[in-house]
């Protein structure tokens, strides 16, 4: 009879969230239609360097006291940097910020067609050294770590395998692509039978970003409208919409890539593989992986669909280091760095491995 | 008894189909995109339209420049003449600034970074770290 009461009453109560959540999606789903853009990346930052497509800048401390050696994260060169700064609570830069960290970002800007020759080399043996020097005279610290997220990651490494005397203290990879032969569908697309890379370039001169942003999305076909789906389903939670329209805006503004640094790293890395081979020479010098003997930590996301886990994972056996951990962490490329899993298990590990290796 | 109880928590039942459409969506797509075929047809539709944009943009060069018009390539040029000009006047004002500004209010532009003394302290730092 009580049990027969209690099914009744939970029934009821079922009813009724069912009501409220219908009516609440049609209120909110007017103010959706009509809200603004979301607003991001808004902890507080100086810009201390810039040049043509690059951006520098340096977060305000948020701590009494902060670790020796500053950190510099660098994004690829697909994406807008302000991933890394999301939303305030969904932020890996504020959360190392209230940590002591000291926290550089560097950043793209679209290049200008003045820029379609920038090289590969110009991004790993100019562009990373001199924001490393700008970090040094900023901060007054011969050392510097460095946070490399997927292609960002991809240009630490080079940058790191061909600087090994300094001042790179440590080094953490977030889903970064060495082995390049096992990038799933993006290998298969840009078959060097079939892609001619050097038509698309000197074509275009810079590659769309519609024409990147068309590859991501070609990768989940039914991420889009699945996730617009999961939105009306859930639109009556502010905090989910808020994320929702970051994540939309940040995968809208993917970012079109200066042609030669295109045909490089299409020839250089995706067909030569030559990162992974150890055969990689920038402006005359080896980027061999086994070059690095600083610490470095490899980050992985167990179903990344953009930079597979299997593309990932080799690192650790290929660098110099002694002082070397890896992460897996379930999840995929994006969430690994703004979504629930990073703010409970990946910036605390980061965080935790970082500061030991700061002081 | 338990299976009878009707559920009416429709909500997880659509993220729970949403999910499972998607799945099956992105499998299949993947598995018909995944093939040489698929990526050599869809190389050579790129190829072809390259060179159709190729010819087109450069009969429309020719076409402009008899009736003294500016290309796409002349208006990008100027935009981004535009863009650096704009860039070296900030950095011009931003110099002004700052030479002009009483030594006080220069000293206060730079801010002051706290001491990088902190030394790690894992447990007391995790304490308030967000639990799994």
């Amino acid at each position: 009879m009580v049990a027969k009461e209690t099914d009744d009453n939970q029934l009821m109560s079922q009813m009724q969230d069912l009501v409220q959540k219908t009516i609440q999606r049609t209120i909110k789903g007017v103010q959706f239609v009509n809200s603004a853009p979301a607003s991001v990346g808004l902890t507080p930052k100086d810009l201390i360097y810039s040049r043509g497509t690059l951006r520098l800048y340096h977060y305000h401390p948020m701590s009494d006291e902060i670790y020796r050696v500053p950190i510099m994260i660098v994004m690829a060169t697909t994406n807008r940097g302000y991933l890394f700064d999301l939303l305030p609570g969904q932020s890996m830069v504020e959360f190392l910020l209230k940590r002591g960290f000291d926290v550089y970002v560097v950043d793209w800007e679209p290049p200008m067609p003045s820029e379609r020759g920038l090289r590969l080399a110009d991004y790993t043996d100019d562009f990373l050294p001199t924001c490393v020097q700008k970090i040094e005279a900023d901060c007054g610290e011969p050392d510097v770590s460095i946070v490399g997220y997927c292609q960002g990651g991809v240009l630490s490494l080079i940058y790191a395998a061909t600087h090994t005397e300094g001042p790179l203290k440590n080094l953490v990879c977030l889903t970064t692509p060495v082995n390049q032969a096992e990038m799933g569908l993006f290998k298969i697309w840009s078959d060097e039978r079939y892609l001619d890379v050097d038509q698309l370039v000197d074509s275009l001169g810079i590659i769309p970003g519609e024409f990147i942003e068309r590859g991501f999305e070609m990768l989940r076909p039914a991420q889009k409208t699945a996730g617009q789906l999961r939105l009306w389903n859930q639109i009556w939670d502010d905090e989910y919409v808020r994320s929702y329209q970051a994540f939309e805006r940040w995968g809208n503004e993917t970012l079109p890539l200066a042609g030669e640094y295109y045909r490089d790293t299409t020839k250089e890395l995706l067909w030569g593989n030559k990162l992974y081979k150890g055969t990689l020479k920038i402006n005359g010098k080896d980027a061999n992986l086994a070059n690095l003997k600083i610490p470095v930590m490899n980050v992985m996301a167990e179903h990344d669909h953009i930079a597979p886990y299997k593309s990932t994972k080799p690192l650790l056996d290929l660098v110099g280091s002694q002082d070397k951990e890896e992460l897996v962490l379930k999840g995929g490329h994006v969430s690994l760095i703004a979504g629930p899993r990073a703010v409970k298990r990946m910036w605390p590990a980061l965080e935790t491995w970082l500061s030991e290796r700061s002081v | 008894m338990a299976d009878d109880k009707p559920n009416l928590d429709l909500a997880a039942q659509f993220q729970e189909y949403v999910t499972q459409w998607e799945r099956s969506v992105d499998k299949a797509y993947n598995d018909f995109m995944g093939t040489e075929q698929y990526s050599q047809s869809m190389n050579q539709f790129q190829n072809l339209q390259l060179q159709m944009q190729t010819r087109f943009k450069e009969t429309m060069t020719d076409q402009l420049l008899n009736v003294n018009m500016p290309s796409r390539d002349d208006v990008l040029q100027i935009g981004e003449n535009v863009r650096m000009l704009t860039d070296r006047l900030t950095r011009m004002e931003e110099k002004l600034d700052q030479l002009l500004d009483p030594e006080g209010q220069r000293v206060a532009t730079k801010r002051p970074s706290p001491p990088r003394t902190k030394t790690p302290t894992p447990k007391a730092d995790s304490a308030d770290a967000p639990k799994e």
